[in-house]
């Protein structure tokens, strides 16, 4: 029988690249990258099989991250990018919510924008860490609920939530401010050293603050009179 | 004057003194009207065309003028051949009846009907027809034969125009194997206010009548002689009468041998490689079906069927076997026309829709749509614009990766080691089924 693809026997597969191919050609690039420097994180973290939240680690891990991404030109649109790749990427192994929040953070930290928005609200997973350590003159607006230590250790940025944070909201922030549109978690501002907390929602339990301030609902809940025994992770 | 300058000064005559109506289709920067360009186009290539429109737009006129000037018949001819559709015709008068007087001394002789016997067939209002009926005339117009009483004759050069008002009381349905035979349908559109009115001052049809040309081949038609033998006879009148078009009208008529040389030059154009990529992928689209292996009138689509943003979810039957050889056919000759070595992709992609917009029965869905849109086309030429638009879009977006599909399909084919290629379009399916049932080519 005659082959019926005779008459494209000649054509050779020259594939004209539009400009888009190479937007997306390069956009790609960016984030095979970032998922590469993440991935050289988690290696690290996953040595110990359980990863725990202390001090310590949670330097090392930054640190990690923060030479992961050094060499990478990126910009804020490729972090929520990002967010999705490891949230969505079967391929990926390591989809620790914590060191990816450590990850993201560090990336938020170092971007060039001074504002970064991420819209997060379709994420299947709740990111842990989220606004770790962010810097003075950062403004970090998040779109969607977030899991455990959001803007913990927050270092002069301001963090908008537009959702609900979990447990440990704050926790070890310097300076700042984090600003939580829904509910918090429990041991909201747990070891807070200064800066501001305004949850929109209620809050269910605050952690032991050493200073600082702490809004539930519009009204000042820290410092207060009234406020319910910090230092005993009270239940509200 | 080459044929190509022949042709378009029959097209100019026309349309300058006896059709008259405005352009309504662009191709490749040359405007024209689609009724007589697809008339002329019909006329050349042995084609089958159906026009539509309302009672007295020149559906019937149109085709007379363009078959009058292209085969050199005067025009009280064409009528003398013309079946018209009514619920009394009779394959007598169709096609040829018993020669009477032998008949009665026992022998059968047929005379053959002018319709049976010209190039030029003429069906007016051919949906007046019964359906019955309508069927009669299937053969001779797929193959160019006639039959009576056992005996055949064969037109060895023809082609056919049929025309169909819309829907009224009088009309029935053109049954769906002799809808599938023409190649193209056609509307015959309101001209405009301004050249309708010129149309009342022109005494025109006098242009192409001549009483001692009409006498001379009735007379020769009339004869109980072979068919063969006429056709000579024939041919030399029409010359005679082609010289008198010239001297007189100052337009250049087709003769016998030209219309031949014509017609082979047509047919050896080829399509180009994106025309060809374009109309497999049209084709694919229309006959395509992902559950049950290709599209059937009585099946319907499945609920989330991963193909429902395709032509194949919007049309409930099937492209025919017709539907390429239509689109080459008129193609071919448009290309020929427009003096171009090859047909190329906007050539199809405006003849495509004129042979599609009667062969496919589009779901109630992709009408309702669809069907209260600002339009200057009839409705179901207007969906099929709509839809070889759609297909053109697609191709855009996809057309090197689907050359590139047909190119590694060839390969394969041909004993290499390679995996087809993927991607979102019924088509690669398609290739993969080729691949499949055709792998030890």
């Amino acid at each position: 029988m005659k082959n019926p693809f005779e008459r494209f026997k000649s054509y050779s597969s020259r594939r004209k690249e539009i400009p888009l191919d190479s937007i997306i050609k390069s956009k790609d690039m960016v984030i095979d990258k970032l998922v590469a420097g993440y991935e050289k994180v988690v290696e690290e973290e996953v040595k110990s099989l359980v990863w725990v939240v202390e001090r310590g680690r949670l330097m090392e891990a930054y640190s990690e991250a923060e030479e992961a991404i050094a060499d990478i030109d990126y910009k804020a649109e490729d972090i929520e990018e990002l967010c999705y790749e490891l949230d969505g990427n079967e391929r990926l192994p390591y989809l620790i919510t914590g060191p990816a929040g450590i990850y993201i953070s560090a990336l938020c930290n170092h971007a060039g924008e001074n504002e970064i928005t991420l819209k997060l609200g379709e994420l299947r997973r709740k990111m842990h860490m989220i606004g770790y350590r962010l810097p003075s003159k950062k403004r970090l607006i998040i779109e969607g609920d977030m899991g455990n230590f959001v803007g913990s250790h927050l270092d002069g940025g301001e963090l908008i939530l537009e959702g609900s944070a979990r447990d440990w909201a704050g926790a070890g922030m310097r300076k700042g401010k984090i600003t939580i549109k829904k509910y918090a978690g429990y041991h909201t501002a747990e070891w807070m050293i200064d800066g501001e907390i305004r949850v929109d929602g209620r809050i269910r339990g605050i952690g032991k603050v050493v200073n600082g301030k702490i809004f539930e609902m519009g009204k000042p809940v820290y410092p207060s009179s009234n406020h319910l025994s910090s230092g005993n992770d009270s239940f509200r | 004057m080459n044929s190509q300058k022949k042709v378009k000064k029959i097209y100019e005559f026309i349309r300058d003194n006896l059709y008259f109506n405005r352009p309504d289709i662009e191709i490749k920067g040359e405007r024209f009207n689609s009724t007589m360009l697809l008339a002329i186009i019909t006329g050349l290539n042995r084609g089958k065309a159906l026009i539509i429109g309302e009672p007295g737009l020149g559906k019937t006129t149109s085709a007379e003028y363009a078959c009058s000037l292209l085969y050199q018949y005067p025009l009280g001819i064409i009528w003398s051949s013309e079946v018209s559709g009514h619920p009394e015709q009779t394959e007598e008068k169709i096609v040829g009846r018993p020669d009477l007087g032998k008949l009665n001394r026992g022998i059968e002789e047929v005379v053959w009907s002018n319709f049976s016997q010209l190039p030029v067939k003429i069906v007016d209002e051919i949906n007046r027809l019964p359906e019955t009926k309508q069927s009669m005339i299937l053969d001779g117009i797929d193959r160019g034969n006639w039959e009576y009483l056992n005996r055949i004759i064969i037109n060895e050069e023809y082609c056919l125009f049929a025309t169909a008002n819309y829907q009224d009381k009088g009309t029935n349905t053109i049954i769906a194997p002799l809808v599938d035979r023409f190649d193209v349908v056609v509307e015959s559109k309101h001209p405009g206010p301004s050249l309708s009115f010129m149309i009342s001052d022109n005494n025109k049809e006098n242009m192409l009548r001549n009483p001692l040309y009409e006498k001379k081949l009735e007379k020769v038609l009339k004869t109980k002689m072979p068919y063969e033998e006429k056709l000579p006879q024939i041919e030399e009148i029409c010359d005679q009468l082609g010289d008198h078009f010239k001297k007189e009208l100052g337009v250049e008529a087709l003769g016998h041998q030209e219309r031949r040389r014509i017609e082979s030059e047509i047919h050896k154009l080829e399509f180009d490689m994106d025309a060809g990529a374009f109309t497999i992928m049209l084709i694919a689209e229309l006959s395509f079906c992902y559950k049950y292996g290709q599209k059937r009138s009585d099946e319907g689509c499945d609920e989330g069927c991963h193909y429902t943003g395709y032509l194949c979810h919007d049309v409930k039957n099937c492209a025919s076997n017709r539907l390429p050889s239509s689109i080459k056919k008129y193609s071919q000759a448009i290309a020929w026309l427009l003096g171009n070595s090859n047909i190329d992709i906007e050539i199809v992609r405006a003849i495509i829709p004129y042979t599609i917009a009667h062969r496919i029965q589009w779901k109630e869905d992709f009408i309702s749509k669809r069907e209260k849109n600002r339009r200057a086309d009839s409705l179901q030429i207007y969906l099929a614009k709509e839809a070889v638009d759609e297909v053109f879009h697609r191709y855009g977006e996809q057309k090197e990766n689907i050359k590139h599909a047909f190119s590694v399909g060839f390969r394969i084919l041909n004993g290499e080691d390679l995996e087809p290629i993927e991607g979102d379009h019924p088509v690669y399916a398609e290739i993969k089924n080729d691949l499949n049932y055709l792998g030890d080519v």
